[in-house]
């Protein structure tokens, strides 16, 4: 037998391999994390929102720039945590590992060279033809109420919430004396424990801020100031202070009607 | 639909929002001693700064910017923040920022609308 015709079958079969880690490296919609209900109706945005990652055009090649960050603290980590796809890049670089080592004639490159026959949708299974066996799930997004206002009656006032506010820095920081590592505890979880109570008070579709500024009382200057690009007929803020002889504590909240 | 075309410009990015509230602070009070008179005008204008450079990125964003300077006297600081929104489309970015004479904290928080 001549050798050529060998290496073709070898090859070949090195196709079928590839194609199968491609299969078993992509995510199935099926086996995500459930999504934090953050926001119960707009689960289906969010998924639409993972989707819009995975369609992004194959610009990134195998050392690519990571996908944009949305928050300066390095909590959690991107990926299945949040209920994100892995992004593209880590996608790839897995792959890129074990076709490596075999022939150069099999080559898995960006997103740009597809082995399989026909049109290959992300996020899709697909058989070896290349057809999606089931048709990926369609972009669901918010139903659309047509509402760009609050309902009337159902505004954030802010009363309420200054006085909310201020019962609860009263009824937390009373008598407490500042320590280091006690601050900062006090700070979160004032922070969540406000977000909390607001969230109660708060109608539907708003999104809450909270922030707290809580300090040692010593003798210096400070200042806490805040300004908000938003709309001014359906948002609003309520702030409080509370001051002893050894701590002192800001608290803003914020709320933003989401159209 | 435009939404998918758009996905990339309609985050909030980190990096970018980060850069511009590094150069507002540094307009602001970069090589400023804290005095308590001007400690006013510098916070507005560090927040003013932000936003209008933030409302330049033309973003469908709302945004909060908070900013609290404080003299440096050997007192502690903290700060918390707690957020109830979308963790898809919402993000907040905070710098820290010091000199010999006094701590300038600021966070921007945008909104998807």
């Amino acid at each position: 037998m001549p050798a050529g015709a060998r290496s073709v079958s070898v090859s070949r079969s090195n196709t079928l391999h590839s194609l199968q880690n491609t299969r078993r490296a992509l995510p199935c919609p099926a086996q995500r994390q459930p999504l934090a209900p953050a926001c119960l109706d707009r689960s289906g945005d969010r998924w639409g929102a993972t989707l819009s990652m995975a369609q992004r055009p194959p610009a990134l090649g195998p050392g690519g720039p990571a996908p944009p960050r949305r928050s300066s603290h390095p909590a959690l980590p991107h990926g299945t945590a949040e209920g994100h796809p892995p992004p593209l890049t880590a996608r790839r670089g897995s792959l890129a590992a074990p076709v490596a080592s075999r022939r150069s004639s099999v080559v898995l490159g960006g997103g740009a060279k597809r082995l399989s026959n026909g049109p290959w949708v992300p996020g899709a299974r697909v058989s070896f033809s290349g057809l999606p066996l089931f048709p990926p799930v369609p972009e669901a997004c918010c139903q659309n109420t047509y509402r760009t206002q609050p309902a009337p009656g159902c505004r954030f006032h802010a009363g309420p919430a200054q006085r909310v506010l201020e019962a609860t820095l009263a009824a937390r920081l009373q008598g407490v004396a500042y320590t280091p590592g006690a601050g900062r505890q006090l700070a979160q979880s004032l922070a969540e424990q406000l977000r909390g109570q607001l969230k109660e008070l708060a109608p539907p579709r708003y999104k809450l801020v909270c922030s707290v500024v809580l300090g040692q009382a010593g003798r210096q200057g400070l200042r806490v100031a805040s300004r908000a690009l938003w709309d001014p007929e359906s948002d609003t803020f309520a702030s409080a202070t509370f001051t002893n002889a050894s701590l002192f504590a800001v608290a803003t909240v914020h709320g933003l009607y989401y159209e | 639909m435009d939404e998918f075309q758009s996905g990339e410009e309609t985050a909030f990015v980190v990096d970018e929002v980060s850069n511009i509230i590094k150069e507002a602070i540094e307009g602001a009070i970069g090589g400023n001693a804290y005095q308590h008179s001007k400690v006013n005008q510098w916070t507005t204008s560090v927040v003013e700064q932000t936003l209008s450079q933030l409302t330049k990125l033309g973003k469908p964003f709302k945004y909060i910017v908070t900013c609290v300077i404080m003299q440096k006297n050997g007192a502690g600081l903290h700060t918390a923040s707690s957020c109830f929104w979308d963790n898809s489309s919402d993000g907040n970015c905070t710098v820290r920022w010091e000199n010999k004479t006094m701590y300038c904290i600021v966070t921007a928080f945008g909104l998807a609308i």
